[in-house]
């Protein structure tokens, strides 16, 4: 698996990465730091699964899934942000994400939004 | 309207930052616990805070954590997984904290009545000096010896 992590904050990106690790997906991770650099490396490098913090600068997480899905690029996209609110989640799932774990999360959190997407 | 709006109770925002400290920080255990009494004045301080602003009405609220440079540096090690003599830079110090506010301003948006739009955090010495009418709520914590002061203010 080919994995693009984007979170503004580097701190959060590495506790991403390490609990995924935790949770036993030993993936490969390339790293975005804002919405339009999600945009731009999963049209170039074509991950398997995009898992974005919402709110970034440089277009929102969910302003790239959006411009993401118009350019025609349908990568399992999933959040991972500090705002759990059940609006949010509507709105993730209306803009084509498949799920939404909320900030703090646990090496279980991931397992179980992630085995129904690898299944 | 506006203490409707932000009518979080010190009960929540303490299992918030235990939820917050113990799935980032601790690897599952409860170490945040209450401080009895004010904190006090922190010596060498340092703040990080959010924004949740209810567009619609013109209203938010303002969510500040602020404690000792010192313990900010120990928080920053522990996200970080940082050996315990290793100096922490500015930019790991401003990234490390502020996303801790963010989590926990997150969280607490959550609870507020209305749906709102969260700002990215701010790490300062200090936060913008606000009126004590906006004061909402605060709670002090202890964390493996170190005090944090999380404060809910009115914005708007």
């Amino acid at each position: 698996m080919y994995v693009l992590v984007a979170d503004d904050s580097r701190v959060m990106r590495q506790i991403v990465i390490r609990t995924l690790r935790q949770a036993g997906y030993d993936w490969k991770i390339i790293e975005a730091a804002d919405g339009q650099e999600v945009y731009d490396l999963a049209l170039a490098e074509q991950p398997d699964l995009i898992l974005s913090d919402w709110n970034m600068p440089n277009a929102t997480g969910i302003e790239a899934l959006t411009a993401l899905r118009q350019a025609g690029c349908d990568i399992p996209f999933g959040f991972v942000t500090s705002e759990g609110s059940q609006e949010m989640r509507d709105q993730a799932e209306a803009a084509g994400a498949l799920f939404l774990v909320a900030k703090p999360f646990t090496a279980e959190s991931f397992r179980e939004v992630l085995e129904p997407v690898l299944a | 309207m506006s203490t409707t709006l932000v009518a979080v109770g010190r009960d929540q925002i303490l299992t918030i930052t235990q939820d917050v400290f113990a799935a980032m920080i601790d690897g599952g255990e409860v170490l945040v616990t209450e401080q009895e009494g004010p904190a006090g004045d922190f010596a060498d301080p340092v703040c990080a805070w959010v924004d949740m602003t209810v567009e619609l009405l013109g209203l938010g609220a303002r969510a500040v954590v602020r404690t000792e440079t010192a313990a900010a540096h120990e928080l920053t090690r522990a996200l970080l997984m940082m050996g315990p003599d290793e100096a922490v830079g500015p930019e790991d110090l401003v990234d490390a904290f502020g996303e801790l506010a963010n989590v926990v301003g997150g969280n607490v948006k959550s609870l507020l009545a209305a749906p709102a739009v969260l700002s990215l955090p701010t790490v300062a010495a200090h936060p913008p000096e606000l009126a004590q009418s906006q004061f909402m709520q605060d709670l002090t914590v202890d964390w493996r010896g170190y005090t944090l002061v999380v404060s809910l203010w009115l914005i708007g």
